[in-house]
């Protein structure tokens, strides 16, 4: 796999190289009844292949749910607004479709699963009835089958004697089992991209393993594509292949995942890692991700940083700032070396590097 | 959940008794007490006619006992669980058993008139009743239990009257007495005679007026005696249960299970049961009309209103909805008289009531025959409950709306509905089967509070209009101050909102499986 990322041509992608989604330049801002629009997403690159785990990284708010609502056009459109950008999956801008065309793909080849399984599933139904309206939205079954599906469903997500549980109520499981129930509901249909939308945060530590490893098993069996956004760093170094660092609405760095842990090159990065406790140390306070970034040093390691390769970061005092294009947006994702990016300033140097789009097929 | 419902409707039972307690107690503590309504004609009455009235009334109703007996009286009534003999039914009158005499004032006194009451006056009595029957026991014919409880009721009547009147007379001298000697302290400022003072001390017999006081106090012990033979006679003429037995036994001549007795309504001297079993449809009907009528354009429109939130349609139903809410019945109802019945504008309703006076020879259906078109029962029903319902209906469009709208606009952002388009559902769906299914709980809660409300009926648009339902008979009942109607009405209706707030626990129950009553 290593090998063909490495054979990376700019002139001419070869085929495998498609992924099955792609965001590019994805803009979305939202109405603020006090304000300016806010900027919730402003030029988002990334990219998952088949089978591929992509991590999304980074703060609350800085854009990591946004980019997964706008794939499936769930965006609340007032206030929300999609400025610009595509996203591609299997080959269709998703942005472009109608509303009929997208019931087709919501939950039939994008699935989502969500932070909160307390209230995740509707209280009201059973745990059956949510499964098998899924499965009668997208498949053209009798209802008499489609329990049988949800039943295998369920089984596939290890939930213990379904038979018995299809027909109870979300309120009679326990977290980590209303998750497993929604990873049933939204893989019940067999969807070739799963956006998990930090499906662990609301679960205790062993619950979490039980589920990260439940999703990895699936995606083994069914080479199913996922995007995992969460907080965890161990999440992250535990499941992705491919990691996308996020902050303020932009990709600050992208890249796989062993070469991110091991030499992470944008200062908001190694700010994150740094702020980690290690088992082996000791110590009074832990470095916070602002002692990192308030240091002009650190914006100053990128090679080519004296030609101008200057990690963009929105905090950065005007002095400090290198002169960016005129007209032209401040932040440009710029390829540092063959499978890394970094989110830098838009200088006369990095403008003039050829776009290249952050594509890394590569699995653990 | 059956021990559920049991200890709910066993609640029930303080629940109730405190409301009719508090009932009573308003009752009997409003001017006048209970009963004034009744005696108010008595005024003008001659002392005999006066007697008679009292006697009748307080002997039917129970009025002279004091008020927690009363009370106690009329719950032995309405509970079904009854003590002691079992009750005989009179057609739709209740048997009642002779309830125990005044003692005489002063009977010591006169102790050797009431040792023999003359022959004579017995029999003055009688001719007084009206009574034609032989005496009980000496006829030859078999004795008719029915008749000989008539005769001896109808006996007894006459006589405690005669008592009462020689009471009366008695405790007149006795006051004059008082007078006389220059006693004021005897008197109680209405010139009544503390007669227990008297008691210890006996006037002289050679006083002036002692020949009147005689002849009073005799009189009276002796129709005293009178009254006590032929109340013992009725209890006997009852005793031989002249008419089938009420209720079914428990335990002999202990306890009893009998169907609540309501009581006469004091104003209209009919059952009260009978009253309501004739008031009940109408506000029935009225309110089986208006509530889905309510319930099937507020609904939808307040979930309208939620899923295109700031839409005009949002902004419109909502203004039209308050406005409405806003008008006054009172001034409404009287509009639509006014120009919609009144013949002088369009006349296009009835005025008032709700049927022709040829109603009951009209065909159910509309037909068109050799007299001509005839509009049928149904069709002149809904004709003339148009206007009251769409008084009682314009009001209630704004709280149920509004109530819909914001139970949808509160899940609209739940996290499970983010779930369901997230699976494809496509959004009429998200908002019916979603929203909605998770909306309901507000919208039981409403109903329950409504509903007894409404059975209760509104007073004032059946006032506008005429309509003889539940909400006329209760204001005719409170402003003629009828203690029976009243807490018959009030019990029906308490009961009937006990009961939605259990069906509200059971709805709740269907429509939220987290709640359970186990």
């Amino acid at each position: 796999m290593s090998t063909l990322t490495q054979s990376v041509s700019p002139k001419q992608p070869p085929a495998e190289l498609t992924p099955l989604f792609e965001v590019a330049d994805l803009e979305v801002s939202f109405d603020n009844e006090t304000g300016p629009r806010v900027q919730a997403v402003a030029g988002v690159q990334m990219s998952v292949f088949p089978g591929q785990t992509l991590a999304v990284v980074g703060e609350s708010g800085c854009g990591k749910s946004v980019t997964a609502m706008s794939a499936m056009q769930l965006i609340p459109r007032p206030p929300g607004r999609v400025d610009g950008g595509t996203i591609i999956f299997e080959g269709q801008d998703l942005l472009s479709l109608s509303e009929e065309e997208m019931l087709k793909i919501r939950g039939a080849k994008i699935a989502m699963i969500f932070q909160e399984p307390m209230t995740s599933l509707n209280p009201v139904y059973t745990i059956g009835d949510q499964i098998i309206e899924a499965i009668l939205l997208h498949q053209k079954v009798l209802p008499s089958a489609a329990r049988e599906l949800a039943l295998q469903a369920l089984r596939d997500v290890g939930l213990p004697a379904p038979e018995e549980r299809i027909d109870a109520y979300p309120h009679q499981f326990s977290g980590g089992m209303r998750q497993r129930v929604m990873i049933a509901m939204a893989l019940a249909c067999r969807p070739s991209l799963l956006l998990a939308d930090e499906p662990t945060t609301a679960l205790d530590v062993t619950i979490q393993a039980q589920i990260l490893e439940l999703l990895h098993d699936l995606q083994k069996q069914r080479n199913m594509a996922m995007m995992l956004i969460t907080h965890n760093l161990g999440v992250v170094a535990g499941n992705a292949d491919v990691v996308c660092v996020m902050y303020a609405g932009r990709v600050v760095e992208y890249a796989r995942v062993y070469e991110l842990f091991e030499n992470p090159m944008h200062p908001y990065t190694r700010g994150l890692f740094r702020s980690i406790p290690a088992l082996h140390e000791q110590k009074h306070r832990l470095t916070t991700v602002e002692e990192v970034v308030n240091d002009p040093a650190e914006f100053r390691k990128l090679p080519g940083a004296d030609r101008g390769v200057i990690p963009w970061w929105p905090f950065m005092p005007a002095e400090n700032r290198p002169a960016t294009v005129k007209g032209l947006s401040e932040y440009a994702l710029h390829q540092i070396e063959p499978g890394r990016w970094v989110g830098c300033w838009r200088t006369e140097q990095v403008n003039a590097y050829p776009r290249s789009r952050p594509l890394l097929d590569c699995r653990r | 959940m059956l021990t559920y419902i049991a200890r709910r409707l066993l609640l029930m039972i303080p629940t109730l008794l405190g409301i009719t307690l508090l009932v009573f107690t308003l009752i009997a503590l409003s001017p006048g007490g209970i009963g004034a309504g009744l005696l108010v004609s008595g005024g003008q009455m001659d002392a005999k006619g006066a007697a008679f009235l009292e006697a009748y009334i307080e002997d039917r109703y129970g009025l002279d006992d004091p008020v927690p007996m009363q009370y106690v009286r009329w719950l032995g009534r309405i509970c079904p669980l009854k003590f002691g003999q079992r009750d005989q039914w009179d057609h739709s009158e209740r048997v009642r058993r002779p309830r125990a005499l005044r003692t005489p004032p002063c009977a010591d006194w006169f102790a050797g008139a009431a040792a023999a009451p003359t022959s004579d006056s017995a029999a003055a009595a009688s001719t007084a009743a009206g009574a034609s029957a032989p005496p009980p026991g000496g006829g030859a014919a078999p004795s008719n239990p029915i008749a000989d409880y008539r005769v001896a009721s109808r006996r007894y009547a006459a006589e405690r009257v005669s008592y009462s009147a020689a009471r009366r007379e008695f405790l007149r001298a006795l006051a004059d007495h008082a007078k006389a000697i220059g006693r004021k302290d005897l008197l109680s400022p209405k010139a009544i005679v503390h007669t227990s003072e008297f008691a210890a001390a006996p006037p002289p017999r050679d006083a002036v007026d002692w020949p009147r006081l005689d002849s009073a106090g005799a009189k009276m012990v002796s129709t005293y005696a009178i009254a006590m033979q032929s109340r013992s006679r009725l209890i006997a003429a009852i005793d031989a249960e002249p008419f089938p037995l009420a209720g079914v036994p428990l335990l002999p001549d202990l306890m009893w299970i009998g169907a609540p007795d309501l009581g006469n309504s004091f104003s209209k001297n009919r059952p009260v049961i009978d009253l309501l079993i004739s008031a009940l449809p109408v506000t029935l009907l009225i309110n089986l009309v208006a509530f889905p009528i309510i319930y099937l354009i507020a609904v939808p429109t307040g979930m309208l209103a939620a899923a295109r939130r700031g839409s005009w349609f949002d902004v419109l139903s909502g203004a039209t909805f308050v406005g409405l809410w806003s008008v006054p019945v009172v001034w409404a109802g009287v509009l639509a008289i006014g120009y919609l019945a009144n013949k002088q504008y369009l006349g296009w309703f009835p005025v008032s009531g709700l049927h022709d006076t040829h109603a009951s020879d009209m065909a159910f259906l509309p037909s068109f025959g050799t007299t001509g078109w005839d509009r049928g029962w149904l069709l002149d029903t809904i004709w003339h409950i148009c206007l009251p319902v769409t008084c009682l209906v314009y009001a209630g469009f704004a709280v149920l709306s509004k109530q819909t709208r914001a139970a949808m606009l509160e899940n609209f952002n739940a996290d499970y509905v983010r779930t369901a388009k997230a699976k494809g559902v496509p959004r009429r769906d998200v908002v019916l089967r979603h929203v909605f299914r998770n909306s309901l709980l507000p919208i039981i809660t409403m109903f329950v509070s409504i509903f007894p409300a409404a059975l209760a009926g509104s007073v004032v648009v059946e006032r506008i209009f005429s309509v003889p339902g539940m909400g006329s008979l209760m204001i005719e009942a409170i402003e003629l101050r009828d203690r029976e109607l009243i807490l018959a009405n009030t019990t029906m209706i308490a009961c009937i909102n006990l009961l939605a707030l259990l069906l509200a626990d059971f709805l709740y129950a269907a429509a939220d499986p987290r709640v359970t009553y186990e």
